[in-house]
């Protein structure tokens, strides 16, 4: 199968919530070289990039839609926004759900553009992050 | 809170990344995508050698921003393109990348700020803007 236009506004919801604990957040501010305090500690909150990777579950439900037909080994991350409610922090319990905004094709390749709602379980929306990726569908 | 005018330049900021801190970066974030530590898989899909996580220059280049602010909690919106790769060797030497950042626009509160960065004598974000809270 492959992706086309009709495919925009299919939705994919993480299947589990992802927990935020604060060594987690220091594992990851550690990991980019960012010493800022305020990712440290009990009132820890979350280097901004860190959004990403609790959108990484939805994403993994997008890749296993067979009617896509896409593979993470040709897709390139073409561009990323985010946009804040309020900071992520440690304690937080994080619901993902992906949905499929934008498809353009050019030959080969797909540019897709989907969008991430990152919310609590109890349903405050906290941060969107919006992904732009390329799928290139040429063999190799 | 911080203010800002239009065309306040934030104090830059140099990072360099070696292999070692892309696998660190893999481990943590869970992209173990082997263009970003394996030469063989990213000579394979013709990439001139193990680039960064597009994600790790976003998160590095967001820090000149940051760094800034009195509070991290004030950015309200961050986006980027990811141009060209940070390709990194595996030396001692790594690849350097330079941020710096201005003010473009102050209203309502809010500042939108304008970030580059450069590895070499390349732009390897494009678009790359930060909005947060001012007084």
């Amino acid at each position: 199968m492959t992706i086309d236009a009709t495919m925009v506004g299919r939705s994919y919801a993480a299947a589990e919530s992802y927990q935020v604990g604060r060594e987690k957040i220091r594992e990851f501010a550690d990991a980019i070289g960012d010493p800022n305090p305020a990712y440290r500690g009990d009132d820890a909150i979350a280097p901004p990039t860190f959004a990403f990777m609790l959108g990484s579950r939805a994403l993994d439900q997008l890749l296993e839609d067979e009617e896509l037909g896409l593979r993470l080994d040709r897709i390139v991350h073409g561009a990323q926004k985010f946009t804040y409610t309020r900071p992520i922090k440690a304690g937080d319990d994080i619901a993902a759900t992906a949905t499929i905004t934008t498809v353009r094709k050019a030959g080969d390749v797909e540019v897709i553009m989907y969008e991430t709602a990152l919310s609590t379980v109890d349903g405050e929306l906290i941060a969107t992050s919006t992904s732009t990726i390329s799928h290139n569908r040429a063999s190799a | 809170m911080k203010s800002a005018e239009i065309g306040l330049e934030l104090p830059p900021l140099t990072v360099t990344l070696r292999r070692e801190d892309l696998v660190r970066y893999a481990g943590a974030s869970g992209d173990f995508n082997p263009i970003h530590w394996s030469d063989r898989m990213a000579a394979a899909l013709g990439l001139p050698g193990v680039i960064a996580h597009g994600m790790l220059t976003m998160a590095s280049a967001v820090r000149v921003v940051t760094d800034w602010l009195d509070d991290p909690a004030d950015l309200v919106e961050y986006g980027v393109r990811f141009t060209k790769p940070v390709v990194v060797p595996d030396d001692d030497k790594g690849a350097s990348v330079t941020f710096s950042a201005k003010v473009d626009k102050v209203a309502d509160g809010l500042a939108e700020i304008d970030i580059t960065a450069i590895a070499g004598e390349e732009k390897v974000l494009g678009r790359a803007r930060a909005v947060v809270r001012v007084q």
